[in-house]
């Protein structure tokens, strides 16, 4: 914050217009967050065919049907399901993407260079284009309608972006702690786990925060690879309530939305005070 | 298979490809929970119905002590995604809804069972012929239809009352209710129904007023771009006139009645089937009505009762009896017909739509009873449209699109269409 | 924390290798730490890219075997699908409007909040808030009625509604990614963190005001992180699927003016059921990719600037 010393000059008046300005900005982008909200306590007419933002009366009845669950499954059971596979992935992810880093960061191998070129490369990869032949892998090894397919990526590393990351964190520490570890007769195993991994806690707890929302957000690979509505996720139950076909539910729907979206909020806040810091030690530079 | 392998991994791919397609043959290896032989039911719909198929399919479980059936749904775009990836990763559920759209791609595809094998199981007697027929392809029954629906003007009662315009009545002609909209919109000031341009569905409506089609019998274009031009020229005039919505209403049109135009009280009636319609109840508070589709000008009927939804059984399952009982419990049990009530569209057994008929409520009854004034007046359905149509029904919108914002004329997109269509259906 | 500003060349090799002991047994040991990694890459990438160039070549429609057609989806595409070639259009547009202004966005925001003193997490978290959300449904929704005919957006500006207009379209969904500009803001912020302090005392002592040291420090300091975030959002922008499908409901529309490459792609795969011209258009995009990757760091040279290049 020494930084701010300089820019001190004008001191209250630009302070206030700061706030003032980042408030209004604020209200802007949380317009569209109070619609949400207000939008799961309209009543059935209103929920589309109205325009305005607050509800002619609050139907909280849009709560009562979401907590009832969808399709016999309680949201109880729907909520936990979202949390196995996300926490899962974010295990995953924080496991295997930190290993792997630790190679490419600090391990010298042979294709070390074309390997870790070929790793960034896969972060272009549009997923559509192998969506067909992973299920065919997925259900060849008879893993469909488990969380396997939605977990078992994860733990192998195949989010490249995340792997980026630590790398990018591991290389900034000092590489003196591993050589004294060394020196102790540490192998690459013990100073990896005792001196490196602790120290990349920024990096993974930035790798966790992100897995968490982007898994508990993927509608697509859920709906695909998830068929036993027991196994359902709140992401896969919300859009039981619209149905092309026959009547739609639109206000419990929206309540649904506002419920799924309070845990990723709490993991959120949880979490987010080591966001900067892991985003900012792992001097992301390109 | 005429692979054609340069490389290595590519005849590694192919290996993998083949391994795919040849688990479409293998068993899906279906488990036998418990000494109980489960089976895998998945369907589209909304929680009413999950509701309601969860207690008729309880009460099989009850009659059939022996098997374990586990539901599954999703709604319909979805649930589309999703039985198309697991039916091409050899996966295909034991039972499955299918769409109209769907059966001849999933047929000729292989992924469907020749039902004709559990004739012994699956009673079909006491479904209309013409309607089973739409479950055939090549001559092989793959699907038996489990509702059925037809389209419907639906419409504001109130708002149209009020108008003074008189009502729609049976038998009208497309220049009739051409010129219904146009007093409403003069009497109102809004637009008396949604363009119906951008739909396939009344366009083949209006085709088969005039005795055409919109497929041929072996899956060939029915039509002439000349015909589309016609339809597509007298939509845009209406719409240019106000009597129908605009292109910035119509678009915004993504199946759900909510984003109709009568949904969103821009206009005053709908041209949609006549299950769904029951989502107008909760939204257009005055009251709805539903009349018949406008026929051709010598009075030919357009619509048809067209199958809801088909159940099919997957050509890997394990237990063909099994599933071939679920379908014949579905749809002719009288119980599970009391449960179901019109939740899947009007049951398709004769004899349990006369018996159900007077138990149902709301607007279930109105369906029927919509349905039965309609009974022994229209045509066959035409047979399952060929698999291209999938595509060609979102093709058939895009198209209509530049001719409703004024980007293209009704000839141009018409022969776009046509020129698309016809590439399509060869591949 | 000298070395936390690491040169970071990432993009070029695979960044400093140690230097000492380079022995065999420690070979062993990385394969050991990269195994989950190579089973992935080899299972679930290498072999489902092999798959689907090989389709890319072939008449796949999920169902029967795919039959080799050579490049005829390729040429196909090319020079038979004006459809395709507008949705190249509009991916395009897409790209041009929505990275610079998600960018712009989240740096100005980024800097905002770091001459802040008091309140700088709630404003930091709260600016987030939209990030959390993803494309869902209800967003979708909310956005639908916020920009159409009578909405919050025509109320206030009187443009009419946007997502119902071809020409408009595209910009409301932009505006959906532009509105989730959270995680590029948190690593702006980040590298803004990292810019040392002296910098800036050394800048004014020079006598260099409050945007002169804006242009000679802060931005080559961040030019790095903004070269990160450009390439990352670049290639998120040309994948760009969902808002622009749970805004147009699937279709695209109005008048395709939404039908980005992606959603294209999976209309021709998964609702046209030609997954060989799927896998065709998916290898051309990621070509695309590529070459874009290529150029911008080609162009990087020119312009990122790197403060402890020696630091290898």
């Amino acid at each position: 914050m020494t930084a701010t010393a300089v820019t001190r000059k004008p001191v209250r008046w630009g302070r206030i217009a700061l706030h003032l300005g980042c408030l209004a900005a604020l209200l802007v982008m949380l317009y569209p967050l109070a619609w949400l909200l207000a939008t799961s306590l309209k009543p059935a007419d209103e929920v589309i065919a109205s325009l305005d933002l607050l509800p002619g009366h609050l139907e909280w009845s849009n709560y009562e049907t979401a907590f009832e669950g969808v399709n016999d499954v309680s949201i109880w059971r729907l909520l936990s399901n979202s949390l196995i596979i996300a926490g899962g992935a974010v295990l995953g992810n924080v496991i295997s993407c930190s290993l792997a880093a630790y190679a490419f960061a600090r391990l010298r191998f042979r294709f070390r260079g074309p390997l870790f070129a070929f790793m960034i490369a896969t972060i272009m990869l549009p997923h559509h284009a192998v969506l067909i032949p992973q299920y065919i892998i997925f259900n060849q090894l008879g893993l469909v309608n488990t969380y396997w397919p939605l977990i078992l990526p994860k733990f192998l590393a195949t989010e490249a972006f995340f792997v980026f990351l630590i790398v990018q964190f591991m290389r900034g520490l000092p590489r003196e702690l591993e050589e004294a570890a060394r020196i102790d007769g540490c192998g690459p195993f013990r100073s990896f786990f005792q001196v490196v991994l602790p120290l990349t806690r920024p990096a993974l707890i930035t790798t966790a925060i992100f897995t968490f929302i982007w898994t508990w957000n993927d509608f697509f690979t859920q709906l695909i690879y998830l068929f036993d509505p027991d196994k359902f996720t709140l992401t896969l139950a919300l859009r039981s309530f619209v149905d092309a076909s026959s009547t739609s539910a639109f206000g419990p729907m929206f309540a649904m939305s506002v419920i799924a979206l309070l845990p990723i909020v709490l993991f959120f806040l949880a979490f987010q005070r080591f966001l900067v810091e892991g985003m900012a030690s792992s001097g992301l530079k390109g | 298979m005429p692979g054609h392998r340069t490389k290595g991994f590519c005849a590694s791919a192919a290996a993998l490809v083949l391994c795919a397609v040849l688990a479409g043959c293998g068993g899906s290896g279906e488990s036998v929970g418990g000494g109980k032989v489960v089976l895998r039911y998945t369907w589209w719909g909304n929680p009413d119905r999950a509701e309601r198929t969860e207690r008729a399919v309880a009460l099989f479980e009850k009659q059939h002590p022996d098997i374990r059936v586990q539901p599954s749904f999703s709604g319909y775009d979805a649930y589309k995604q999703k039985l198309a990836v697991q039916a091409s990763g050899g996966d295909a559920p034991d039972v499955m809804q299918l769409d109209y759209r769907q059966i001849d791609q999933y047929a000729s595809g292989g992924v469907l069972f020749d039902l004709g094998k559990q004739k012994s199981v699956l009673r079909t007697s006491e479904i209309d012929p013409g309607l089973l027929d739409t479950g055939r392809v090549d001559g092989v029954q793959y699907a038996v239809p489990q509702g059925r629906g037809t389209e419907t003007v639906v419409y504001d009662v109130k708002a149209w009352k009020d108008s003074g315009v008189p009502l729609p009545k049976r038998g009208w002609t497309w220049d009739d209710w051409a010129e219904s909209m146009r007093a409403l919109k003069e009497r109102t000031g809004r637009p008396g129904a949604t363009d119906p341009g951008w739909s396939e569905d009344s366009f083949e409506v209006w085709l088969r007023g005039q005795g055409k089609s919109l497929y041929t019998e072996d899956g060939q274009l029915g039509f002439t771009a000349d015909d589309l031009t016609r339809w597509w020229t007298f939509t845009d005039r209406l719409r240019r006139e106000g009597a129908v919505s605009s292109a910035e209403e119509t678009t915004q049109i993504d199946g759900t009645v909510e984003n109709t135009p009568l949904g969103r009280g821009t206009a005053l009636s709908d041209t949609n089937w006549d299950a769904p319609a029951s989502g107008y109840l909760a939204i257009v508070p005055s009251g709805i009505a539903l009349a018949p589709m406008p026929s051709g000008e010598d009075g030919t009927p357009g619509q048809y009762f067209k199958p809801s939804m088909f159940l099919g059984v997957g050509a890997s399952t394990s237990h063909p009896k099994e599933a071939a009982q679920l379908i014949d419990f579905l749809i002719n049990d009288d119980e599970a017909a009391k449960i179901l009530g019109a939740t899947r569209g009007i049951p398709v057994n004769e004899t349990i739509r006369k018996e159900t008929a007077p138990l149902l409520k709301d607007f279930d009854r109105t369906v029927s009873d919509y349905q039965a004034s309609l009974e022994g007046t229209l045509k066959d359905p035409p047979q399952a449209p060929p698999s291209g149509d999938n595509a060609l029904q979102t093709t058939f919108q895009r198209d209509y699109d530049q001719v409703s914002y004024e980007r293209m004329s009704p000839r141009e997109a018409a022969e776009n269409y046509v020129t698309e269509a016809k590439a399509e259906l060869r591949s | 924390m000298t070395t936390t500003a690491i040169p970071a060349e990432a993009q070029r090799t695979a960044g400093p290798a140690p230097k000492r002991r380079p022995k065999r047994e420690r070979e062993g040991a990385a394969w050991v730490f990269l195994s989950p990694w190579v089973l992935g890459a080899v299972v679930l990438t290498l072999l489902p890219m092999a798959v689907s160039l090989y389709l890319s070549f072939t008449d796949y429609n999920l169902f029967d075997p795919p039959r080799w057609v050579g490049l005829r989806n390729y040429t196909q595409m090319f020079t038979e699908d004006p459809r395709y070639w507008r949705s190249v259009v509009t991916t395009v547009t897409y790209v041009v409007i929505a990275v610079p202004l998600q960018l712009a966005l989240a740096l100005v925001v980024a800097l905002a909040l770091k001459s802040m003193k008091h309140g700088k997490a709630f404003y930091r978290s709260a600016f987030y808030a939209p990030s959390l959300l993803g494309a869902s449904m209800s967003i979708a929704l909310v956005w639908r009625a916020v920009f159409n005919d009578g909405g919050t957006v025509d109320n206030l500006l009187g443009t009419g509604g946007w997502v119902n207009k071809p020409g408009w379209a595209l910009l409301a969904v932009a505006l959906l990614t532009v509105w989730q500009f959270g995680a590029p803001m948190v690593i702006f912020l980040a590298g803004l963190q990292q810019i040392p302090a002296e910098l800036y005392e050394a800048a004014a002592v020079d006598g260099a005001g409050k945007w002169r040291q804006f242009l000679s420090v802060t931005v080559p300091m961040l030019s790095p992180v903004l070269f990160f975030n450009l390439v990352l959002q670049t290639i998120q922008a040309f994948q760009v699927f969902t808002p622009a499908f749970a805004i147009s409901a699937g279709k695209g529309g109005p008048a395709d003016s939404t039908l980005v490459y992606t959603m294209y792609l999976y209309d021709r795969g998964f609702v046209a059921s030609h997954m060989g011209y799927a896998s065709a258009m998916a290898w051309v995009l990621l070509l695309v990719i590529g070459i874009v990757t290529a150029v911008l760091f080609r162009t990087s040279r020119s312009w990122v600037f790197y403060a402890s290049e020696g630091d290898r």
